[in-house]
């Protein structure tokens, strides 16, 4: 029987396989379904400073004429951010009492201070490690890259700084060197790099002529760009490597190993399919491992990287004319 | 009202006084405690309310003098009425069948231990009582912790009574030979601090009482704040009992020094008349 | 609390009020310029934690000020006040000369004119709907200065107005505090022959009148006055009782009390929950306040101490903050602070009250917000770090949202921290009402129009229904719902059967 264990973050876990971060990574009950159905790990839910602005926003709403309540509500927001966080200690602690697979707490914030207080006191509530769901949407454009890059930085330096549980950060796609951002980012301290997050994409509804949110879940190609990312940095890096967005069967499970990730998340394919999808995963791979001849997973990590693949410029360039220029419609 | 209509001296520093107020008197159950002022300048102090009848509507409390507030209200004599007293405050003492009990006062902790020690008594529990104090005539309450305990233990630091040493040795004496299903520890709050250590190493369910500086004892200034399990509480609503094992016992001490300064020199005005 | 124009048009027809009018051409009144208040010098008072600031308007000031007021056919001012008073015609009385009548009319909308005229924002109420404001652009009327007039008026004369009470019916009600909600609502019931006992935990009455407001703002003895009407009134007081502690409702149902009104007020401090802020010398501006409002803690002759700082600093920008600061100046600090995390404009405190506190030397550092305390090794504070903000986008309240600039942080020496960024509702009521449903913040939910809670024989009002309000609109709940208790208990009364 092949050995699925890996280890991911320092920590050990009995499969490459971790629920990612989403609304069924909330309760205890999803979350005690998710370990018996063979995850390695799970990321909880992130916290969002943003919404603490819209609850506030929300209080503003509900109370009657606000200059009376001035004074009581100047500074309700801290009372709604505890209240937010008081919550979610409890769910790391309830999690850790009852799960034995390790429970990665996850942060999203807008401000760079907050980023080390929330840090803090997840550690103090026995996370065994946390996530940085670093979501900086480069709007800002009076901010140059570099500015923005360094935000990305501090924020890590005050994080590391605080806390000693492990440290992973999850970033988006959309850096102009984004294999210096990784490898730089591997070196700051942190023990694993998550690639990649996926941004809320607006979309315009021309019947109401509104906008509107979309594309909740990930599909099925999405695996693509993390693939290539991971193939390219898999041994430039200095710390673990994991993917997130587009896992949606176990064959792509196995390619994002063989690129060179150390852990696979998954979020949307359980939506869609249910928790039965991580023991699919988990059973197909073994399958897989076991018609190859191999007994772990590090016998075979990185394999397909693209410092260790035959032709590495099949994951740079797109190799347009041999692939493109043959491609005829019908075919 | 609030007419005092007994007063014992256990020794010269540490007294008994029973208070009319019959209202306190019903509503009160062990563990909780009340706010008290002498004269009208007098500051707000708390008590444990040692014990209450509701029958005659009287409570006991016993004051040891440490301060002038202390000293004020000792100095009272039977017929005296305490200008401001209110409660009954706090929450009241967990009590139920829990198997074996280990009650370990301190001091003048053992007042507000008696009513508690009683109380798991009556609801079947086998009680182990340690009771310390640094000599012979800060030991109080003896006879009547007896009467509700199926064992005591005496300890004292100089050796003038019962056996020589701190309470956590006799603590350790009793749980290295019995199996004890929870523990309450009362007294000075260093005392709390090493008898919780001792409780923790066997994890053993402890309780602490808290004697926190407090001002109103309503919930109302967050004077009495404590740190319990990393989360902020109010010794007079969420307390004054908590699980030992989760306070910041440092923290707790730390605070109680909030006004030493203030203190000395109260001390040294009002003593030297 | 009347708006009904015909009301209003038949009081504003009557022969001495036209008289007035014709006596004094509105042309004349208009270029009479707003009446100064007399403050006591900025310099003097910072020496004492029990003198006035404001030292309040002569007779003939008070004539003059009156004489500005035109007498409106359509006085917006009432609308802009929370309570309704009757504006116009107290003003005109104090210009008839008839000050007692003044304070008589005052009487039959607000309970404590002695102190709304002292804590209103009336910059905020009724002066901020003054057609002089609104429609000249000139400053307004000064109603809030010469509702003082009248009331300290009246107090001084030494005939105060006891008002008339009906029969007593027999029926005991319960208020449970002590403050401006549930003292009006006691005078009121008491004006209908119930027999009211007003139970407060602390030992002394009078609710956030006493602990909250220091004295230079609200002398205690003007509270105690007004205490000592309702008491010639008929209403008894309890103090250092708790109910729910010291006697369960339950108990006070047993002893003949037929409803109550929840009046407890938002005594539950609150805290920042950043590292450091349980060293010692952080207090919550409750703490603070009580110790030296409340206990006299900064006089010699008090037990109770109160750390004197001389580097203070409180963190927030409401009335409470400027209460703690200008007493910590008071109490002879070297340096105080007030630490704001949005601009001065935006700070909800009264604009008085920061015009007197800048007079008074205190350092307004806005934009800055806390972080972290440092201590000595006593566990005293003794330093704290601060970011500095910047403005980000508007916010629910129409604010611009403080943002922490990054980089921005620096240190300040101090010895006394204040947190005053506001209270919530406390909590002991309603846990022994399991029943009384409760908003998300702690807030006792009641019908609007009635302040009836969800337990029907309980009204509430005040700062235990809005969060943290202001004096004015804690005594209009308190008259509202004794308003609608009466009918509720003539309603029980008639129909016993109904109620079982």
């Amino acid at each position: 029987m092949p050995d699925l264990s890996v280890k991911y973050l320092g920590l050990h876990l009995k499969s490459p396989v971790i629920a990612g971060s989403s609304s069924l990574t909330n309760s205890i009950e999803h979350l005690k379904a998710i370990e018996a159905a063979g995850a390695g790990a799970v990321v909880l839910k992130s916290v969002f400073e943003e919404e603490i602005y819209l609850e506030y926003a929300h209080e503003f709403d509900k109370l009657g004429p606000m200059d009376n309540n001035l004074e009581f509500l100047d500074y309700y927001d801290l009372e709604i951010k505890k209240e937010n966080l008081k919550k979610y200690l409890q769910l790391i602690s309830e999690a850790k009492a009852v799960l034995s697979i390790p429970v990665i707490a996850s942060i999203n914030c807008i401000t760079s201070q907050e980023w080390g207080f929330y840090a803090k006191k997840i550690e103090n509530a026995g996370a065994d490690a946390l996530e940085l769901n670093m979501f900086i949407t480069p709007t800002d454009l009076s901010q140059t890259s570099q500015d923005n890059e360094s935000t990305y930085f501090d924020i890590i330096t005050r994080v590391t700084q605080k806390i000693s549980i492990p440290v992973s950060v999850k970033i988006s796609p959309y850096f102009s060197n984004l294999g210096g951002m990784i490898r730089d980012i591997s070196f700051s301290g942190v023990k694993g790099i998550v690639l990649f997050n996926r941004f809320y994409s607006p979309d315009i509804d021309i019947a109401k002529e509104t906008i509107h949110g979309t594309n909740v879940l990930s599909h099925e190609s999405d695996y693509l760009l993390p693939l290539r990312w991971v193939a390219i940095m898999a041994n430039r890096v200095n710390c673990d490597l994991a993917s997130s967005t587009g896992v949606h069967s176990w064959e792509t499970a196995v390619k994002m190993i063989l690129a060179g990730c150390n852990a696979v998340q998954v979020a949307s394919a359980l939506y869609e399919k249910g928790f039965g999808f991580i023991e699919e995963l988990n059973r197909e791979l073994a399958n897989w491992m076991k018609e190859h001849n191999y007994e772990t997973i590090d016998t075979f990590r990185g394999k397909l990287s693209q410092e260790n693949s035959v032709n590495p410029a099949e994951f740079e360039r797109v190799q347009f004319m041999k692939n493109f220029g043959e491609y005829k419609s019908g075919q | 009202m609030n007419k005092i209509v007994e007063k014992e001296y256990f020794s010269d520093k540490v007294i008994r006084l029973v208070v009319e107020n019959q209202k306190i008197a019903r509503s009160r159950k062990a563990g909780n405690f009340v706010i008290l002022k002498i004269g009208e300048k007098g500051e707000r102090f708390p008590l444990t309310i040692a014990d209450a009848d509701p029958v005659k509507g009287t409570i006991t409390l016993v004051v040891q003098i440490v301060g002038v507030s202390s000293a004020k209200l000792a100095a009272l004599e039977i017929g005296d009425c305490i200008t401001d007293l209110v409660g009954p405050l706090g929450k009241p003492t967990d009590i139920e069948l829990k198997g074996t009990i280990l009650a370990c006062g301190g001091g003048v902790g053992v007042a507000p231990l008696l009513p508690i020690v009683e109380a798991f008594k009556k609801a079947g529990n086998r009680v182990v009582s340690v009771i310390a104090a640094r000599s012979k005539d800060l030991i109080i309450l003896e006879d009547q912790i007896r009467r509700w305990s199926d064992e005591v233990i005496v300890m004292t630091d100089d050796g003038s009574y019962g056996r020589q040493g701190l309470i956590t040795a006799g603590m350790e004496e009793v749980i290295q030979r019995e199996k004890i299903d929870e523990c309450i520890v009362i007294g000075p709050a260093i005392m709390m601090k090493f008898a919780s250590l001792t409780t923790k190493k066997y994890a053993i369910p402890t309780q602490a009482s808290l004697n926190s500086i407090m001002v109103d004892g309503t919930g109302m200034c967050g004077a009495c704040r404590v740190t319990v399990g990393g989360k902020t509480r109010f010794t007079c609503v969420d307390g004054p009992e908590f699980d030992a094992h989760e306070i910041n016992f440092d923290e707790m001490l730390m605070r109680l020094g909030g006004y030493r300064a203030e203190e000395v020199v109260a001390n040294n005005k009002y003593f030297q008349k | 609390m009347s708006l009904d124009p015909e009301y209003l048009k038949a009081e504003r027809s009557q022969e001495w009020r036209a008289a007035l009018r014709s006596k004094t051409k509105n042309k004349e009144r208009t270029v009479i310029p707003r009446v100064h208040m007399p403050e006591q010098a900025p310099g003097i008072r910072v020496k004492y934690q029990d003198r006035e600031v404001n030292l309040g308007i002569t007779a003939e000031q008070a004539a003059l000020e009156a004489t500005r007021c035109m007498d409106c056919v359509t006085p917006t001012c009432i609308e802009g006040c929370p309570v309704n008073i009757n504006i116009p015609k107290f003003i005109k009385l104090i210009e008839n000369g008839d000050v007692l009548a003044a304070a008589a009319t005052l009487k039959e909308t607000n309970a404590l004119p002695a102190v709304c005229g002292r804590v209103c924002p009336q910059e905020k109420q009724c002066e901020s709907r003054c057609f002089y404001l609104e429609k000249m652009n000139l400053e307004s009327v000064a109603i809030g200065h010469l509702e003082r007039f009248a009331a300290d008026f009246e107090r001084d004369s030494g005939t105060s107005n006891i008002p008339k009470t009906a029969e007593p019916n027999g029926i005991k009600v319960a208020t449970v505090g002590s403050g401006p909600a549930a003292l009006s609502f006691a005078g009121d019931m008491v004006k209908n022959g119930y027999d009211v006992t007003v139970f407060e935990a602390l030992h002394e009455i009078g609710g956030v009148l006493k602990y909250g407001i220091p004295e230079f703002r609200l002398p205690n003895s003007i509270v105690d006055f007004e205490l000592e009407n309702l008491r010639k009134m008929g209403v008894k007081f309890e103090t250092n009782f708790i109910v729910g502690r010291t006697a369960s409702f339950d108990d006070l149902r047993e002893e003949g009390f037929q409803a109550f009104f929840l009046g407890s007020g938002a005594g539950l401090p609150r805290f920042m929950d950043i590292p450091g802020e349980n060293f010692n010398g952080i207090l919550s501006s409750n703490e603070y306040l009580t110790r030296v409002n409340l206990m006299g803690a900064n006089s010699e002759s008090s037990d109770t101490p109160v750390i004197l700082g001389k580097r203070v600093a409180v963190i927030g920008g409401g009335n409470t903050a400027m209460d703690s600061v200008r007493t910590a100046l008071r109490l002879g600090a070297d340096r105080a602070m007030i630490i704001y995390r949005r601009s001065e404009a935006e700070m909800p405190a009264r604009i008085e009250e920061v015009k007197h506190a800048k007079e008074e030397g205190v350092e307004f550092m806005n934009l800055c917000n806390p972080l972290e305390y440092f201590a000595d090794e006593k566990g005293m504070v003794n330093r704290m770090r601060l970011n500095r903000m910047g403005l980000g986008e508007p916010d629910a309240s129409g604010r611009r949202r403080p943002v922490p600039i990054d980089g921005s942080e620096f240190d300040l020496d101090v010895d006394l921290v204040i947190v005053a960024v506001g209270v919530s509702p406390n909590p002991l009521v309603p846990s022994c009402l399991p029943d009384l449903k409760v908003s998300k913040w702690g807030t006792i939910v009641v019908e609007e129009d009635k302040m009836q809670s969800s337990i029907e024989e309980m009204f509430a009002g005040g700062d235990i229904v809005r969060g943290g309000a202001t004096v004015i609109l804690a005594m209009g709940d308190g008259r509202k719902a004794a308003e609608n208790m009466h009918i509720y208990l003539q309603n029980k009364k008639s129909n016993p059967s109904k109620f079982n």
